[in-house]
């Protein structure tokens, strides 16, 4: 396309914020990961218990948070946590102020709704699981441990990888969405730089090829881990 | 270890019992001192669904949520189709971009694309002599239904590679063309497995109309923005729940179905 304009990158201070907003945004998609993935993992642990009440529990969290927008869930954290009275005093002001900032609040609802989409990925891997290697396995003498540990454990995180690469790259594409309650991220640099510059379609051109870069080195990655891992007989790596 | 009979009745059990837990909580609520703040937001429903006061006309609200979502299926559905027919085709000319394409689009986030869409799509164009104008909607529409069409090449693809080689390899010898093979063979057995997937992905679709709100729309969250500035504090979390439960309660039924789909084909993978 004729015209682009891109000499405003050559500001240091543009520069810094879309460098900070990078790094903002890398911060809250690794923080929520690592919170997604724990919550899934012990979310699949209490399922493998089959306890039935606690199952129905998880199921609902599960299809609570994968049938809302993610957007209005970080609104409803970041504006209803202060009006349920989470709130603490500012040590300078003396006023009443929110107990999660924005930042925080992002984390907070990322990380359930990632977990959400962990849970269905781990449980698909878990239910991968041949039965009949199952029966094999019991007949041979394992305890219920012993199965989960040395049988369904190595089995069903192979197969669950590639499950887990879609919900982390989608899970990293959420976080632009924190822009709109105010999180200081990449979007929300390129408003200001956009609102500075007025060069909207260069500023929003080059942020959407800095997240295809960041996302599919993401998936990159995760499918070098997918083939480090592949096993013969299970999934794509066979 | 529970018998599975008995496993499921408690399962079932322990969800009647959360839904009867939060209709007492919402009578409760209302009888004390939450009324005055539901009957506000039932005052406001009306707004929230249909973008209008009394309900009529429809100008916007959840009901615009659910006209972007199908239209933008329509057409992600279409332009899903060529790309991944693009994505499969056996010259390399065609094949390479399309993937491209195609990875370009998922990768990028939704919101990204919708906000650039925003500014890549003139006011009006004219093409063969008739004028087109872009309002917010359409741009929105173009916007969502790119990363939707890309998701839905992708369910294509996966679903026609599924479908065993060793199906082509004797409708080839049985003497069918090509393009035979695929009407007759591969696409009946493929349209089994895509339609869950495309019925998961318009629950995806759904989730996702709320982000037209940076379009500045009148949608449900936009309205429900204006509604809250007008509205005092307390009452706030009533009017995130009530427009949380409209999206949950359409896309749960449409991504339920969809689990039954995908497990009743889960068996015939040969």
């Amino acid at each position: 396309m004729a015209g682009l304009d891109y000499t405003w990158l050559l500001d240091p201070v543009y520069q810094q914020w879309l460098l900070k907003g990078v790094g903002i945004t890398l911060e809250l998609a690794v923080i929520s990961s690592l919170f997604a993935i724990v919550i899934g993992l012990v979310a699949t642990l209490a399922l493998t218990l089959r306890i039935a009440w606690l199952d129905a529990l998880i199921e609902l969290f599960v299809e609570l948070f994968r049938n809302t927008p993610p957007l209005l869930q970080m609104l409803f954290f970041y504006f209803t946590l202060t009006q349920l009275g989470f709130t603490v005093e500012d040590p300078v002001t003396g006023l009443q102020k929110p107990l999660f900032s924005a930042f925080a609040s992002a984390c907070v609802s990322l990380s359930l709704f990632g977990g959400a989409l962990c849970v269905e990925a781990f449980r698909s891997g878990m239910e991968a699981v041949p039965k009949a290697t199952l029966e094999a396995a019991r007949a041979l003498g394992y305890t219920r441990l012993g199965l989960f540990r040395h049988v369904q454990v190595p089995i069903a995180s192979r197969v669950c990888l590639p499950a887990l690469t879609n919900v982390l790259t989608n899970l990293f594409k959420t976080t632009s969405q924190s822009s709109v309650i105010t999180v200081p991220e990449l979007m929300y640099a390129a408003g200001q730089i956009y609102n500075d510059t007025f060069r909207t379609l260069e500023v929003m051109l080059l942020v959407l090829v800095i997240y295809v870069v960041l996302v599919s080195l993401l998936a990159w990655g995760l499918s070098c881990l997918e083939r480090l891992f592949a096993y013969p007989g299970y999934g794509n790596g066979g | 270890m529970l018998s599975d009979v008995l496993y499921i009745r408690r399962k079932r059990q322990t969800k009647q019992a959360v839904a009867i837990l939060t209709l007492l909580l919402l009578v409760f609520t209302t009888f004390g001192h939450g009324a005055s703040q539901w009957m506000l937001v039932v005052a406001r429903l009306p707004l929230l669904l249909t973008g209008s006061m009394s309900g009529w006309p429809i100008t916007g609200g959840f009901a615009l949520n659910i006209f972007i979502s199908i239209i933008s299926m329509a057409a992600a559905t279409v332009m899903g189709v060529l790309l991944g027919i693009a994505m499969m085709a056996h010259r390399g000319w065609l094949r390479r971009p399309a993937i491209l394409l195609m990875n370009f689009l998922r990768n990028a986030p939704w919101l990204v694309l919708l906000f650039s869409m925003l500014y890549l799509l003139p006011y009006h164009a004219e093409l063969f002599g008739i004028r087109f104008d872009f309002s917010p909607v359409a741009k929105s529409i173009i916007g969502l239904s790119l990363p939707t069409a890309a998701n839905f090449a992708e369910i294509i693809r996966g679903a026609v590679q599924s479908i065993h080689a060793g199906q082509w390899e004797s409708a080839r010898s049985l003497g069918y063309s090509h393009l035979q093979i695929y009407r007759l063979v591969i696409l009946p057995q493929a349209l089994r497995r895509i339609i869950p997937g495309w019925m998961s992905l318009y629950a995806l679709l759904m989730i996702s109309t709320a982000l037209a709100t940076v379009t500045g729309v009148q949608e449900v969250v936009t309205l429900l923005r204006t509604t809250l500035a007008m509205e005092s504090e307390s009452t706030l979390i009533y009017f995130y729940v009530a427009v949380l439960l409209m999206f949950f309660f359409y896309c749960y039924p449409i991504a339920l179905l969809a689990r039954r789909l995908e497990n009743k084909t889960k068996g015939d993978a040969i």
